[in-house]
């Protein structure tokens, strides 16, 4: 490791930040847009009205540190989560500033939305505080969006992405429910690979009545089933992602990036390598990261016996396909890329099975149906059956791997 | 971010697609030779990549024309006896003779003419150099297949031996197979491949032999990937084009709100790629040439949508792909607040919800943009932004940017989403990658 990265360890963190704010515009572009929100918080408190059915977010981009489950520190690239801090105030951006600043998360934190939802997505480009050699803009790209605009697409070439100190809103209104998944498109084999990821999912809009199945009652569901199919009493993402160190390495070491040799060796569920997937708390943050949590992510599954589990899977890596398995129990596949799995005309196309195969930007929706007689003690596992991924580096046995445990 | 980079890049794209657009002269939907009788040779050639390189290329030819990558795509009618006679005109470097070449053909059953059967190898019969052989087979089944070599494949496959065939239904030429929900408007090829440059210059300086003391075919690692043959940005550029004299496919599917785009998505290499379509979801019909249906004459009823399309080697996808831009909330064509030039009707005579001609969405009709967006110094734009979010708008944008979406369509990219492959040889941006452009109503395709 060089220079910056010793620096930053031997620095107080308020001194980068200090040097941060100061290279920033002294009012930016940071705008927030979201309708009945006056201070831009992007939520409603303070006695502020929320419309029907809206929903507000605001990300900030940045770069951050997280730790493999071997111990490696990795240099990311990701977002996190500023909403509830007031932005569009008369004082300055110093709360905004300060809370994006080496805030990256990985993965990105879960967007969660209801179908028929007003979604007003605020990204503020706060900047690489690591790398101030780099001035890229940043986008989100909501992946698999049905019928897409260009604007509103997160694709850089087809259409706008914002610069640093500034904010570009998208509005979305997901009229689809299902699994979908966002990262930022802007030189995407390396802001994807560096961790700007993250899960995204549409809650049915069915949600609210009660279907039964065979002789269970659901009042949630993963689609618009009309019969209860998808019906789910608990829902986990899943997010399948891995690192090449040398990759991250290159860039916190401003050596050129490695894009032919790239080789991820850290594979991961929602940014963790077992046994770091089943901790349910955030991981202790990095001292390089201000003690800002930066693995929020917990992939413990939980469950009572009789009950049934959605497992909201995708893939956001970005150099290969990994087949993700069950052991113990089978799996109930619903969905396929935000999709119902039924025919045209209705036919049901689901299916059982221990294990999917998914690349980058697919998604699968699996429910994980407990049987009421399971012995509470009992934990079923679900990991990678590419078992050379069961590893945290040169460390066995990790990697791609979470536990359900039955309570 | 490389600034210098991306420049060139984006002049790149930029000469392709003002050519592409501006001069109209390509071939409409999928290029490749028809007929029911097909002389092919296969020879040397080379494959160039935007990183500067130039990769040496064992490819089938029609006839007396340059090798190419991939092969010609065959157009077929189904129902029709296919003969093809392969003439073996490879030269190597190296000790060793020449290699003896095949074909072999997944999804129909082919036999060696009994007047030219070729020399027998273990999955197909054989053209020994400076000989050839013939093959036939009746195109029994509608749909989207592939052909390559079946004499050491994991060579020759490598070097480049692998094209198309496209077996044309009874119902015609509109249809992808024998029922109407197969009816398409436009039909777009996107072959997947890759090579890893290790091979080509081993078998370029030593012959085959060399790679004995290697491990490359057992163990490859591509490091540059194609769709038609081609790296993005070439992909965008004209077919036929002289600069790529061994690679006349592109890649550069346009289509209009509404129209039905047919997808024909064949895993060409020895990886799998997740191909992901921007845009919309497409609706998987068929694989391997055959109709998802649960009995004969259902129509594709056992489909499904996906956003991705996981390719896999040797398989072909059939995918219908619809864009409207129905439900996004907003009049994508824009309202009168933001100018008088977006005053419009939206007319629905026939009640399916949209504009009868420029198939707008009727209940979006009237919906102003939801929000504002930043000052342009704020904001970094991309070569296919028209400059404008609504749908067949030009918007202003600072001197340089934009310039490659003269009708102010919406682009989309199609690509592979193991994004480790949009790159040439450590070079981003580039690979398995192409744009579709939904231009408005009454733009030209080609």
């Amino acid at each position: 490791m060089t220079t910056i990265y010793n620096y930053i360890k031997s620095v107080p963190v308020v001194t980068g930040l200090f040097l941060c704010l100061a290279s920033l515009p002294a009012n930016g572009g940071i705008l927030v847009q979201c309708p009945g929100d006056a201070d831009g918080s992007a939520d409603w408190a303070g006695g502020e009205t929320q419309p029907a059915n809206t929903k507000c977010l605001h990300l900030s981009s940045g770069d951050g540190f997280v730790t493999m489950a071997d111990g490696k520190l990795q240099y990311i690239f990701g977002f996190s989560n500023l909403t509830g801090i007031p932005a569009n105030v008369e004082t300055g951006t110093a709360d905004i500033l300060a809370a994006g600043s080496l805030a990256a998360n990985f993965p990105a934190p879960p967007i969660v939305l209801d179908e028929g939802d007003d979604v007003y997505l605020t990204l503020t480009n706060i900047g690489m505080l690591n790398r101030p050699d780099l001035f890229d803009p940043h986008s989100v790209h909501f992946h698999g969006f049905p019928q897409s605009s260009a604007i509103f697409d997160g694709l850089p070439d087809s259409g706008v992405s914002i610069n640093m100190g500034s904010s570009l809103t998208y509005y979305y209104k997901p009229n689809d429910p299902g699994t979908y998944m966002y990262h930022c498109h802007v030189e995407a084999a390396e802001h994807m690979q560096m961790g700007m990821l993250g899960s995204l999912y549409v809650r049915a809009g069915q949600n609210g009545e009660t279907h039964t199945y065979k002789g269970k009652n659901f009042t949630m569901f993963a689609y618009n089933d009309g019969d209860g199919s998808t019906g789910y009493d608990k829902e986990y993402p899943i997010q399948i992602g891995s690192f090449d160190s040398a990759f991250h390495d290159a860039s916190i070491d401003v050596q050129p990036l490695p894009f032919a040799t790239m080789f991820d060796n850290y594979p991961m569920l929602n940014g963790r390598g077992y046994p770091d997937t089943v901790n349910p708390d955030p991981l202790t943050p990095p001292v390089e990261n201000g003690e800002k949590p930066s693995q929020n992510e917990s992939t413990l599954i939980t469950a009572s016996p009789g009950e049934s589990v959605l497992l909201r899977i995708s893939n956001l890596n970005v150099t290969r396909l990994y087949t993700l398995g069950t052991l113990g129990i089978s799996m109930r596949v619903v969905g396929k890329d935000a999709k119902l799995l039924r025919g045209p005309d209705g036919k049901d196309l689901s299916y059982k099975t221990s294990s999917i195969t998914l690349g980058g930007g697919e998604s699968t929706d699996a429910i994980l149906d407990i049987p009421a007689g399971t012995t509470p003690g009992t934990t079923y596992f679900l990991y990678t059956k590419n078992l050379n991924y069961l590893s945290n580096d040169a460390e066995q046995f990790g990697g791609m791997m979470t536990e359900i445990r039955i309570n | 971010m490389k600034r210098e980079l991306k420049t060139t890049m984006h002049c790149l794209f930029c000469t392709a697609l003002f050519l592409f657009f501006l001069t109209g002269n390509s071939q409409a939907g999928i290029d490749g030779i028809t007929g029911t009788t097909f002389a092919l040779t296969v020879k040397t050639g080379r494959v160039n990549t935007p990183d500067g390189a130039s990769l040496l290329l064992w490819g089938y030819a029609n006839g007396n024309d340059p090798a190419q990558y991939p092969g010609p795509t065959l157009i077929v009618n189904q129902g029709e006896t296919i003969t093809i006679t392969l003439s073996n005109e490879l030269t190597v470097t190296g000790t060793g003779p020449a290699p003896n070449v095949s074909m072999v053909f997944p999804g129909h059953q082919a036999t060696s003419s009994l007047s030219n059967p070729g020399v027998p190898g273990i999955l197909a019969n054989e053209a020994r150099p400076g000989d050839s052989v013939t093959y036939t087979f009746t195109a029994t089944h509608p749909g989207t297949y592939l052909y390559y070599s079946g004499t050491d494949p994991a060579l020759q496959v490598e070097m480049g031996l692998l094209g198309a065939i496209i077996v044309r239904p009874s119902d015609g030429s509109s249809y992808a197979y024998n029922h109407p929900d197969t009816q398409f408007d436009r039909e777009y090829l996107f072959l997947l491949s890759e090579m890893d440059p290790r091979i080509h210059e081993v078998v370029e300086l030593d012959g085959a032999e060399g790679l004995a003391a290697t491990d490359y075919l057992s163990n490859p690692f591509p490091v540059v990937w194609f769709i038609n043959g081609r790296n993005a940005p070439d992909t965008l550029d004209q077919p036929g084009t002289g600069s790529l004299p061994n690679q006349p496919y592109n890649s550069a599917p346009l289509v209009h709100p509404g129209e039905r785009l047919l997808m024909r998505v064949i895993g060409g290499g020895k990886d799998l790629h997740p191909f992901h379509h921007h845009g919309n979801h497409a609706r998987i019909i068929a694989r391997d040439g055959r109709l998802l249906e649960s009995i004969p004459g259902a129509g594709p009823d056992l489909s499904h949508e996906v956003y991705t399309i996981q390719s896999v080697p040797g398989e072909t996808v059939d995918a219908i792909f619809q864009w409207t831009g129905k439900g996004l909330n907003w009049d994508i064509y824009g309202t009168p607040e933001a100018g008088p030039q977006f005053v419009h009707d939206c007319t629905d005579g026939d009640a399916d919800d949209y504009d009868d001609t420029t198939y707008e969405y009727c209940p979006d009709h009237g919906k102003k943009f939801p929000v504002i967006l930043p000052d342009n110094l704020d904001l970094a734009f991309g070569g296919f932004y028209s400059g404008s979010p609504y749908f067949g708008n030009l918007g202003s944008l600072p001197p340089g940017e934009g310039g490659l979406n003269p009708f102010g369509g919406y682009a989309f990219m199609w690509h592979s989403h193991t994004e480790k492959e949009l790159t040439n040889f450590d070079i981003f941006p580039g690979g398995l990658m192409t744009m579709l452009v939904i231009v408005p109503q009454g733009a030209p395709i080609p």
